[in-house]
């Protein structure tokens, strides 16, 4: 009750404030007499003293569920029925997107990384259940840059503390070797380039599982692996109509893209199946070149346990015999005891004459590109004295600022006249 | 719908997997053999205690050729510490016993400081060239990393006219729509500096603490010649970069798997493992090739520190067939 105020109808000094809708009035509860009455509009310095309030300052944010949110979920829902995957992975995708959400830095990105985030949930989610999707097919679909898909996956992984398994390689295997249009004959593919897909599989996934035995699938991307490998067993399963066929020609047939390395890939893995066949007795006569070894390649692939393991030095056995060598014998003997029986093996085959090759990635076969050099011990204490000479080399002279200036002015006399005459 | 037609390369694989809806495979299948010493586990299995605890056994098997002390040692702060590391767990999807103990195998515990670690402002008494770490020769690497990169930051405690400083200096390039800060170089030692016009600087490229410290004061040596009341407040050195040599190869899928708690592996985006390692807080480059990048330090001995304690772990990959 306002203090000093009275009815003048009845004298009650019972008044009451109250609105009368947006008005604000002072009433006498008594009589009912509107003693007085509030402005119905604001004056401009009224308006001034009223404070707004940000929508991401109030709670309505957490109170609904936003339109790029909303869209982007649809949008994990529409890619799910797009890559037709199992309804289960829908909801879990729908919950990181959510889950996401929920942190600022991602509500206040760009609507281009929400997008790509879209992605990156379906991803991990395929991952998780080991349903092989590789960034590149989320790429496509998505119109994203990897370069972009890429910052987004790492940070979002990072944010939300997931454990993302690796892509089984198995499984990529056996679904991008079932996309190749090979198993049917159509008007593109002639009869004899029809293939038997149980065939092909199998032999595919041996040839893959040599591949990553010999180092060649580390650190690399599985898939320009998985076409070389494709191709080989496809060739080898019919050489004598299938030679003549080159991969890219093969890819076109297939109605797969042919991934850059692939072809480099292909050079490797041929590299090491010859390297198998030198082992095989029957084959050493033969002098095979990488394009007679793919008429082989069921045999090597039989024994091919054996021919790894007699083809191949331990590359890293190798290095530690060497390593030991270098150091010579005043290094303690505990480390030299658990290598010392291999590397004696490697020793004595070394003197037996036979030259296998060492089975190490190609990046540490290759020669160095450039010799790194030997790191100067630098005696530099950080206080040393600065010679005033040293650096006047790093000022210029005051002709040559004049200079500087004149040219400068030269060339904004040029641009502010485009068309000299 | 034909999907592959329209989908350029990697971009396969879109059929449903036959058995989809099946449990994953097993990822030790024969065709990634990953070679003794190693529990194979598959990836769902979340009570990862067991491998660790298998590892730990297997390691400390391998150990008791070495002295029985430093085994005692080892056991005694491996508990501390994962004393330590439980109750500062930051993965609060594993259990707590999720974070390795194995980290604290490695020997540097047991040692004196490393002499390797230069103050910043030495005296003119200390030996300035890098030592070898003093770890018992039995169990360290031997390798020592390489320093290829620091960064430091120091302020020069004035406004500075960055138009100015361009325009007088020769080895300046200012361009102030691409960014608004003067790039500038000197030979000795070979660095590059950043000046922005608040009086601070960014000073990249030494290859030591003390040569960052030299170049510094020599870019702070040339601005006050410009004719501006430079001061060398604040020096710190931000990051520093090393590199190493393993020498052996690694397999990163089999890294990937055991320390998935700080390895991020993805070959499609990346050759390298990128292994955020939590004591000392280092990230680590591991390639296939053997070769390790170490960043993120603020002082020499944290690199030190991270490469004793990741090259037990690598060791643990090197025989595979």
């Amino acid at each position: 009750m306002p203090g000093g105020g009275r009815c003048p109808d009845c004298g009650s000094a019972e008044l009451v404030e109250d609105s009368h809708y947006s008005q604000s009035q002072l009433v006498c509860s008594d009589c009912g007499c509107v003693v007085t009455e509030g402005v119905l509009t604001t004056t401009y310095s009224d308006e001034g003293n009223l404070r707004e309030v940000t929508y991401s300052r109030s709670t309505g944010e957490n109170e609904q569920v936003s339109r790029s949110q909303q869209r982007g979920l649809r949008r994990v829902r529409d890619l799910c029925r797009v890559l037709q995957l199992p309804p289960t992975f829908e909801d879990t995708a729908v919950a990181y997107y959510q889950q996401a959400y929920r942190h600022s830095g991602i509500r206040a990105a760009r609507l281009q990384k929400k997008e790509v985030l879209v992605g990156c949930c379906v991803l991990i989610t395929c991952r998780q259940h080991n349903w092989p999707l590789t960034m590149g097919t989320i790429c496509t679909l998505l119109y994203a840059d990897l370069d972009a898909f890429s910052g987004t996956y790492m940070q979002i992984v990072k944010l939300l503390g997931l454990d993302v398994p690796s892509l089984c390689l198995a499984d990529l295997v056996k679904t991008y070797c079932s996309s190749f249009k090979l198993f049917q004959a159509s008007p593109s593919v002639p009869a004899k380039y029809v293939e038997d897909k149980e065939k092909m599989l199998s032999r595919t996934l041996q040839l893959v599982e040599l591949a990553d035995e010999t180092w060649l699938v580390t650190g690399r991307h599985p898939l320009p692996v998985i076409t070389a490998a494709t191709f080989l067993a496809w060739q080898s399963l019919r050489p004598s109509d299938r030679l003549t066929c080159s991969l890219a020609r093969f890819c076109k047939l297939a109605n797969v893209d042919l991934p850059y390395p692939a072809s480099s890939r292909l050079q490797e893995l041929l590299a090491v199946l010859l390297r198998m066949a030198e082992q095989l007795a029957w084959l050493q006569v033969l002098k095979l070149n990488k394009r007679s070894v793919v008429k082989h390649i069921s045999d090597l692939l039989q024994h091919r346990r054996t021919l790894v393991r007699k083809a191949f030095r331990d590359g890293t056995a190798e290095m530690e015999a060497q390593e030991e060598e270098r150091q010579g014998q005043g290094q303690g003997q505990g480390r030299g005891k658990e290598e010392g029986g291999s590397s004696s093996l490697d020793l004595s085959e070394e003197k037996r004459g036979a030259s296998p090759a060492l089975l190490l990635p190609p990046c540490m076969l290759k020669p160095p590109k450039r010799i790194r050099p030997t790191p100067s011990v630098s005696t530099v204490t950080g206080d040393e004295n600065i010679s005033d000479s040293e650096i006047e080399q790093y000022l210029r002279t005051p002709q040559e600022v004049r200079d500087f200036l004149k040219a400068q002015a030269a060339r904004q006399a040029a641009v502010s006249v485009p068309n000299p005459p | 719908m034909d999907q592959n037609n329209s989908l350029p390369p990697y971009a396969q694989g879109l059929a449903s997997p036959q058995g989809a809806m099946t449990p994953g495979i097993p990822i030790f299948s024969p065709m990634m053999p990953y070679g003794t010493g190693l529990t194979p586990q598959p990836i769902q299995n979340t009570s990862s205690l067991s491998i660790l605890e298998e590892q730990q056994r297997q390691q400390q098997q391998q150990q008791q050729q070495q002295q029985q002390q430093q085994q005692q040692q080892q056991q005694q702060q491996q508990q501390a510490v994962a004393a330590v590391q439980q109750s500062t767990s930051q993965q609060a999807t594993q259990g707590p016993s999720g974070q390795t103990p194995q980290l604290f195998h490695s020997q540097t515990l047991t040692t004196a400081p490393l002499p390797g670690t230069t103050p910043l402002y030495p005296s003119p008494m200390t030996p300035m060239t890098p030592i070898t770490p003093a770890t018992p020769a039995s169990e360290s690497s031997g390798i020592v990393p390489q320093l290829q990169n620091i960064v430091s930051t120091v302020n020069l405690g004035c406004k500075l006219d960055l138009k100015t400083i361009a325009l007088r200096a020769r080895n300046a390039e200012y361009n102030p729509k691409r960014f608004a800060a003067v790039i500038m170089r000197i030979r000795e030692p070979r660095t590059t500096a950043l000046i922005f016009s608040s009086g601070k600087m960014v000073c990249t490229g030494a290859k030591s603490e003390e040569q960052s410290r030299l170049a510094a004061r020599k870019y702070a040596r040339v601005v006050q010649k410009l004719g501006f009341p430079a001061k060398f407040l604040d020096f710190k050195i931000q990051n520093m970069v090393g590199s190493c040599d393993v020498k052996f190869p690694i397999r990163l899928e089999g890294l990937v798997l055991t320390h998935q708690q700080f390895s991020s592996y993805e070959p499609e985006l990346f050759p390298g493992l990128i292994y955020r390692m939590i004591k000392p807080r280092i990230v680590l480059l591991i390639f296939v090739s053997g070769k390790v990048v170490l960043t993120g330090a603020k002082v020499r001995a944290e690199i030190y520190e991270a490469f004793e304690n990741i090259y037990p772990i690598l060791k643990g990959f090197r025989k595979t067939t």
